[in-house]
Order: structure tokens, then sequence, then C-alpha cells
């Protein structure tokens, strides 16, 4: 950890001195490093880091907050200006005050456990690693093929006027793979992924078997020029962990968030359609879906010591056998919404941005039959390996997903792949169908959930086991 | 807000290269200082002021390139980043394509500047919305949206002797207001604060949302259909990630791959680039320091080209038409983000009165595409969704799910109204950056799959 950053609590003490009712000062240092090739040759190597302060206080009930990238005196002291004029000029349209939920201070550290620093693993070693998988990405009909390795940094220092003082030192990696085929007559077809992140060291690149990895893509990419049109009428789908991790994101994480409730993002990412009248009571899926938020899963790109208003990492269940229960809250919308701080998922990008509520890892809970037994129940059906296009309306409850490769189920195996497919669904429509959840729960991870204005792109985790849906109407497009 | 101008920006760049030890090197600094007041429920519940420094250098030896970028223009930070741009070039591959990096040359200057938007503050800001949320609670609604004052400086200089710069500022009001019933949505864009009127925003969205009442379901099919100005922006966002750019080309994803030369669309759609145009938001030069051109992409429906970054340049033996793309976004192959659609004079209501039975579509939420080729777009409709019936719109509707081709929607172009400044659903909000000059249009078919519940 870097020494203690003693502007922070200059900072803190000059805004309770100035009359805010609380403030918090938070430095933020990020690293990045990628190795990116494509088509076999090093197409980039990047290395990039910022650092800053942002400053907020809540003043006159309303939020005000300033950031900057200069940690000069004069710098500073404007920080605190613009803060309190913000919030100043806030309050000048405020009926009510902004409140915060209590939570204890917390002082501590947090560090991600990892085996190897990524940082540290030497950039030929990389490339190696991509340049073997770029081998095995191609196919006789691969036009376009890229691979890239990235690891990432983040300290992080909050001071609240609370009494809060916590250090957290986050890492991560992460790689990514795609190869486009292309062939006379047949629609393109991709097949990727940039979802293989984890809060982890090198352990997890050696753990993700790029090249085994490349070697499925190629031939999924290079299946689908060639396979026949699925079957447009109501199926029997299977979607892998993968998918579901995005489908769990997309259709329960983003309508739990407190703050659609409040309507602060009805103007960009929207509202939802679980209500507070509806905790309890509203019909979310079938019995066999459970989900939870969790900030303290190992590895999770949604794990953390504290969130950025010094909450202590929790865990709590939003959606029970199929029952809507719980939201993912700030201590503000806690407060606005009269619920205990059962989760903290106050969060910010940077240190430029303001903490709005993200998810943490949320994820559909693990059933109990395996995922053989699972595909034993199918006759015909499609087994929905990963997803390509997805489009949700502004309260999550009307979306279309297509997929990159779908893969024939007959008789309980799996035969050959079909192309073309896609549904769009109402989300307890179809969290409705859901008539099994395997064991083999795994974790994903986002980079770059967009949420909040300015935009702040946010690393959230989902875990997933293959699950069964009964009779879901797909579209078939050529 | 300060601007630190010319010098401040581009000495420090030119002074870090003067001792570069590689074969080519370029500094690029993008400073944004942007102010944000978003509000909901008639009030102001975020109130944001960043003011950030991005600095990326790329150095090449012998033909290999490395990328660094850090926040800070002070020498000894700008020594450090050279060296690490330095250490990841040396580590890394050669480029047997590397089409080196641009030379000097003549640039237009600025347009898209008003040194007194830069000078916005927090108070100005608040009472914009004030004006709108007034208006909301006058008539019984609540409002929501977003005010953004942005001030950006771009100084880019190179080995090759480049040394330019450049300020823009962006301001942006935009209201969602909700009725008890329903809702609508306006908003104004351009790079100076004058052209915000909040008063004419919270008129208009009040107006939808007056209108957005005993709302019914439409089945799924093909109908007419008006399409507003963010409509059509948002359909030409895909257009132009799918189709427009050498990238595409190359790989064969592009509907023009095999198909320049030949119609695409109706005779009736045209569609440029143009970051000239004074009425865009735009700086003169690309982030590898070369001017922006106007390039024709399709005119009478015939495809005529894409842009190039210079990588993709080398790709096909061509120039860099001054489209390299934000490489914190887009991938090398360039980017065509000022878009251009020729328009027409029909007023709206003329577009409304020459639709038989069809659809008003104002705006769209969280689009994609499943079928890049065909430039096909997926989206839910929003904050204003009418039925025509008989040339006037008789009834709201729930959101309805449009899933069509680009190529095909511009197709129909029946009549075209005035251009107007909009971004997408997917820019507006900072995840893209393309703006378009785009008319609404009538349309003979838009292809509805699928309803939201009432």
């Amino acid at each position: 950890m870097p020494e203690r950053d003693t502007h922070l609590v200059d900072l803190v003490d000059l805004g309770a001195r100035r009359g805010a009712a609380y403030a918090d000062a938070r430095r933020v240092e990020r690293e990045y490093e990628a190795v990116s090739v494509r088509d076999g040759e090093v197409e980039s190597v990047t290395r990039s880091g910022d650092r800053g302060i942002g400053f907020r206080v809540l003043h006159r009930g309303a939020w005000g907050f300033a950031a900057t990238d200069r940690t000069d005196d004069m710098s500073l002291r404007s920080v605190v200006d613009e803060a309190f004029a913000r919030a100043e000029a806030a309050a000048s349209t405020r009926a009510a005050a902004v409140a915060l939920a209590p939570v204890a201070p917390q002082r501590g550290e947090y560090r991600t456990t990892l085996s190897r620093d990524p940082f540290a693993v030497p950039l030929t070693e990389r490339i190696a690693l991509l340049r073997a998988a770029d081998a095995k990405l191609k196919g006789p009909h691969a036009v376009s093929r890229r691979g890239g390795i990235a690891a990432y940094r983040t300290h992080k220092h909050l001071v609240t006027s609370e009494g809060t003082d916590v250090q957290q030192e986050i890492v991560e990696s992460g790689a990514g793979l795609a190869v486009t085929a292309v062939k006379a007559g047949a629609k393109p077809a991709q097949r990727y992924d940039s979802r293989l992140v984890r809060q982890a060291g090198w352990e997890f690149i050696e753990h993700l078997d790029l090249v085994a990895r490349a070697t499925r893509y190629r031939d999924d990419a290079e299946a689908m020029l060639d396979a026949p049109l699925a079957a447009e009428r109501p199926t029997t789908l299977v979607f892998t962990p993968e998918f579901l991790a995005l489908l769990v994101h997309e259709s329960c994480g983003h309508p739990t968030e407190a703050d659609r409730v409040l309507e602060h993002e009805v103007a960009f990412a929207g509202t939802t359609f679980m209500w507070p009248k509806d905790r309890g009571r509203l019909r979310y899926g079938s019995e066999h879906v459970s989900m939870t938020a969790d900030a303290t899963i190992p590895g999770g790109m949604g794990t953390f010591g504290w969130d950025d208003d010094g909450v202590p990492a929790m865990r709590t269940k939003l959606i029970d056998r199929g029952t809507f229960v719980g939201y993912l809250t700030s201590r503000e919308t806690a407060a606005a919404l009269d619920l205990p701080v059962a989760i903290g998922s106050a969060r910010a990008e940077g240190w430029q941005h303001f903490p709005i509520v993200r998810m943490v890892n949320v994820s559909l809970d693990p059933g109990t039959q395996r995922y053989e037994a699972l595909l034993r129940g199918v006759d015909e059906g499609l087994l929905i390996e990963a997803p390509a296009s997805y489009s949700l309306d502004d309260k999550r409850q009307n979306f279309h997903f297509s997929t990159q490769s779908a893969r024939l189920i007959r008789n309980g195996a799996l035969e050959g792949y079909a192309r073309g497919v896609s549904f769009q669904s109402l989300t307890p429509a179809f969290w409705g169908r859901c008539d099994g959840v395997a064991d083999d729960w795994e974790l994903h991870g986002f980079l770059s959930c967009a949420k909040g204005e300015p935009l702040q792109l946010m690393r959230v985790g989902h875990g997933a086991a293959h699950a069964r849906f009964r009779d879901v109407p797909i579209e078939v497009r050529g | 807000m300060t601007v630190r101008g010319r010098d401040a920006m581009l000495v420090p760049l030119q002074d870090a290269l003067r001792d570069v030890k590689a074969d080519e090197a370029e500094l690029h600094v993008h400073r944004r200082r942007s102010a944000i007041s978003r509000y909901a429920k008639n009030q102001i519940h975020q109130n944001a002021v960043a003011d950030e420094t991005l600095v990326q250098a790329r150095v090449v030896v012998a033909k290999a390139v490395g990328i660094a970028s850090a926040n800070s223009l002070d020498p000894a930070d700008l020594r450090r980043l050279i060296a690490d741009a330095t250490a990841a070039a040396r580590e890394s591959a050669p480029n047997a394509d590397w089409p080196g990096l641009a030379g000097p040359a003549p640039l237009s200057e600025p347009q898209a500047y008003d040194a007194e938007t830069a000078r916005a503050d927090a108070r100005s800001q608040a009472d914009a919305i004030k004006r709108v949320t007034a208006a909301a609670t006058q008539r019984a609604c609540r409002a929501a949206g977003t005010h953004q004052i942005e001030l950006t400086e771009d100084a880019l200089a190179n080995t090759n002797g480049i040394a330019t710069y450049a300020p823009s500022t962006l301001a942006y009001l935009r209201a969602l207001v909700t009725s008890d019933t329903g809702t609508g949505w306006a908003e104004d864009l351009g790079w100076s604060a004058r052209s915000l009127d909040p008063s004419g925003v919270a008129a208009r969205a009040i107006e939808k949302a007056a209108l957005d009442r005993d709302r019914t379901q439409l089945a799924p099919g093909d109908y007419e259909a008006v399409f507003e100005e963010l409509a059509v922006a948002e359909v030409l966002r895909f257009m132009s990630l799918t189709g427009l750019t050498g990238e595409t080309l190359r790989d064969g994803r592009s509907f023009m791959k095999d198909r320049i030369g030949e119609p695409v669309t109706g005779p009736r759609f045209s569609l440029w680039d143009d970051a000239l145009d004074p009425r865009t938001l735009a700086i003169p030069f690309d982030v590898e320091g070369t001017p922006k051109q106007r390039v024709a992409l399709v005119e009478g429906g015939v495809a005529k080209g894409v842009v190039y970054d210079r990588q993709s340049a080398r790709w096909f033996d061509t120039r860099s038409t001054g489209h390299a793309a934000d490489p914190r976004r887009y991938t090398v192959g360039g980017h065509a983000g000022n878009l251009t659609m020729a328009g027409g004079e029909a007023k709206r209501e003329q577009l409304i009165r020459a639709t038989g039975r069809g659809v008003l579509i104002t705006r769209f939420h969280y689009t994609n595409t499943p079928d890049p080729k065909r430039a096909t777009m997926t989206g839910t409709t929003r904050d204003g969704t009418f039925l025509i019936e008989d040339g006037r719109i008789t009834r709201a509707l729930a959101n309805v799910r449009y899933t069509m081709s680009a190529l095909d929607l511009f197709s129909g172009i029946e009549l075209l109204g005035p251009q107007r400044l909009a971004r997408d659903w997917w820019s507006s909000n900072g995840m893209g950056s393309i703006v378009c000059l785009c008319p609404p249009i009538k349309v003979a078919r838009a292809t509805l799959t699928g309803s939201s519940p009432l």
C-alpha cells in the first residue's frame, strides 16, 4: 500500500469546518497494462495510469462533487470551493435534504489475494501465449483474429468526516479472444469473449487455457458458417453459465439498483419494473430461480473491502425462490427507501466520478443437479453458448438477445450447430420458464457495466450455472 | 472554467519530444473539464465537475509500436511516459504494415468552441434546470435530465513536426417529463450554451408527455413510420460502426464490401462524414494529427466509400481521411463520427400527414445489432411512441421493439425534414462518440417485432 495521503484528511477537515454535514475525499491511482495480437502479430503494447482526488460534500441538504488530477495546494482549495458551489447550486433546487443510512466508521486495508503479480509476468511470456492461442484461432475461413491480455491495479484511499479511513489494493487479470470467419454465400461468423476477467493474478490467465479456448472458438466460427438455420418455434433452451451471467446482469442486476427506483437514472439508464411495493410479492421467476448480491466472493470483479460510501462488503438476497426480495443500495438510497444497509453498492469508476449504485457480484444461485442431467431432460432443444447482440428496454422488462453460436440438443446429447437464433421476452416470463439449474456454478467478470453521467464503466461479477428454460419462443434470421 | 490555451498544452509536448531516442514519437493530450448537473423529480441529485488530462504517447522503434498514457503534463511525468512507451515498443514486435506517423498538413480553424460557454458555472446550470422543472411543475408533471457543459482542449505533437491545438465546447440539456400517464422527451445540443433553450426543451417534452396517455399495444408487423432525429441518429450509429470504416471493409463485415458504386439504399438517402461543418461538434484533426476531410459515404443510395485512419489507409493503399478513432473506445481501422445525412424541407406535421397508418418514434433505448453485415438494429422505443392514423396522431403506444436493416429502412424514405444536431442513445451517454446532423424522416416501412407491456 502507498503511504496514507494526508491531503485527504485535510480536505475532509476543511469540508467539515465549512459546514458540510458530511464530506469524503477519495484518492485513486490506477495502472493498466495490455498487449494485443492481431493476426499473429503484436498489434500494441499499452501501459497507462492515472491518479487524482475526488471530493464530495453534503451541504445544505445536497451533494456537491469536484475532482482534480492536480494535487498542488491551489488545485485542492479550488476543488473544495467547487464542490461547495455545486452543492449550493443543487440545494437551490431541492425540496428535501439528502439523508444517509448510518454506518459505523471503518478502518483497515483490503488486498486482492493473488499468486503471481500479472504486471511482473514478462511481456515475452504474455506474447508467446497469445501467439499460441492465435495459431489455434486460424481456421480456413478466418479473416480476422485478435487476442489480448490485460492487467489492472487500483489503489484507493477513502477518508470521511465520520471517521472512516480505509485503503484498498485491487489487482485484476483478464484476456480476450476473437475470430471472424467469412465464406462466400454465408453470413460472417464471429466468436469472441471479452469477459474473461477476474480479481486475481496471472494464475487466472493460466486457468483460462487460452490455447484450448481458441481451438473451440475457431471450431465454433467455422461450424456456424455452414450451420443450418434453427427452426423458429417455442424451444427448450439450455444456457451456458457465460450467457446466463449476462442475462442475470441485465435482467436482475440492473432492475434491482435502488437509484432506478428513485428515478436518478430515469433519463439515462432507465428505471425498473421492481418497485418497493413488490418486495416479497412480485413473482420474478420460477422456484428454481434465486439470485444473490455478494461483495465477498474471492476473485469476484465486484468484490472489495469497502464500497465508496465506506460500507463493508456484505451479501444479500435479491431473488428468493422466484420472488423479488431485495435491492442494491447506497447509503443515500437505503435511507430514501427506508431500508437497512444490507449491501454496500456505492461505487465510482475512478477518482473523477461520483459514487452511484452499482452491482457487486450478482449471481444466479446454483442448483443441485448435474449439467448432464439437465441435458438428458431435453428431447429436442438448443444449447445457447455465447451472447452476441443484446438490447433491453428502460425498465429491464423487455429484452432481446442473439447468440454467437448455438448447439442442437437431441435426445439429451449435443449434435451439431444451428445459426440465426435470437429471442425476445419479458423478464418475469423468461425466468418463469426456468425448470432447472445445474450445480456447475462458475464466476464471470465484466469490465464495463455502463451507467451514470459522465459515463462510469464499472467492474462487476456474475456467477451462474447451466440452466434450462422450457418453451422459449425464438426468432430465426438468416 | 479556465482554458489553459495553446502554449500551456502544446509546449510541454514539444519539449518532451526533443530528446526522444526512437524512430518516431507522438504525444497527444486531451484535457476535459466536464460539469454535469443531473436532476430527477424536479431537483438536482448529482452535481459534479471533474477536470482531467489524458496524455498518450506513441513511440515507434523499428516499426514496433509502444503506447503509454498518464494524466500529467509535468515534464518529469512526460519523460517517464515516453520512456514507458519506448520500453513497450522495444518489447513489442514490428508491424510490417506500419504506416508511419502523420506529417504536418494545413488545418482548418477550430469552429466548435465558445469562450462564454467554457466559463459557465454551477449556478447557470441550475438556473437552466429550474426553467425546465418550473414548466413541468406547472403542468403537474415531474422532470428529470441532465445539463452538461464541457470544455476540451486537444494538443498533438510528433517527431515529424506536427504541432497542433484545438479547444472545443459542448452544451447539452435534456429533459424527460413524466406525467401521471406517460413520458415525453426533448433535448438541445450544440457547442454553445446559447443554443440551449430550456423553455423550448420543456415545452416539447411536456407536449409529448401530455399526448402519452391511454396507451395501447401494437401488434408486431411492418408499418409506415416517422422517425424523429434522435431515432434516425440511432440507426446511423449502426451503419457507422458496422460498415463505414476501412477495418470493416477489410474484414468483409461491411455492407459496402464488393458493393462500392452500387445502390445499397433508395435514392433519397445520402450520407457523408464531415467534421468541418460548422454546425457539428468536432475539432479539425484526428488523434493522429491528420486533418479531417469530408468523405462521401452514400450518395443517392449508391455506396461511395468509407473513412480511413493511417493504418487502414495503408491496407488499401490510399491516404488517411482523418478518421483515426479514439483508442479508448474503438479499435484501429477508422471511425466515422461526424455523420451528415441529407435532409429536406418537410415539416414534422407534413411527415405525420403523409402517414396513413403507422408509428411515430421519438427515440430508442439500449440498441444493438443482431446482424452487423446488414447494419440491422434492434431496440425498444421510449418517451414518445405514437400511432398515426389518417395523417394524425391518434393514440399513444406502449414502447415497441424495432428490428430492421438500416439499408432497408433508408430504402423506404419518402419524405425528409430539416437537419438537426443529434446523438444516438449510446453517444449521448458517453458510450460512443458519433454526432449526427440528420433529418426526421417518413418511411414506407419499419419492422416492429414486439411490444412492451402497457
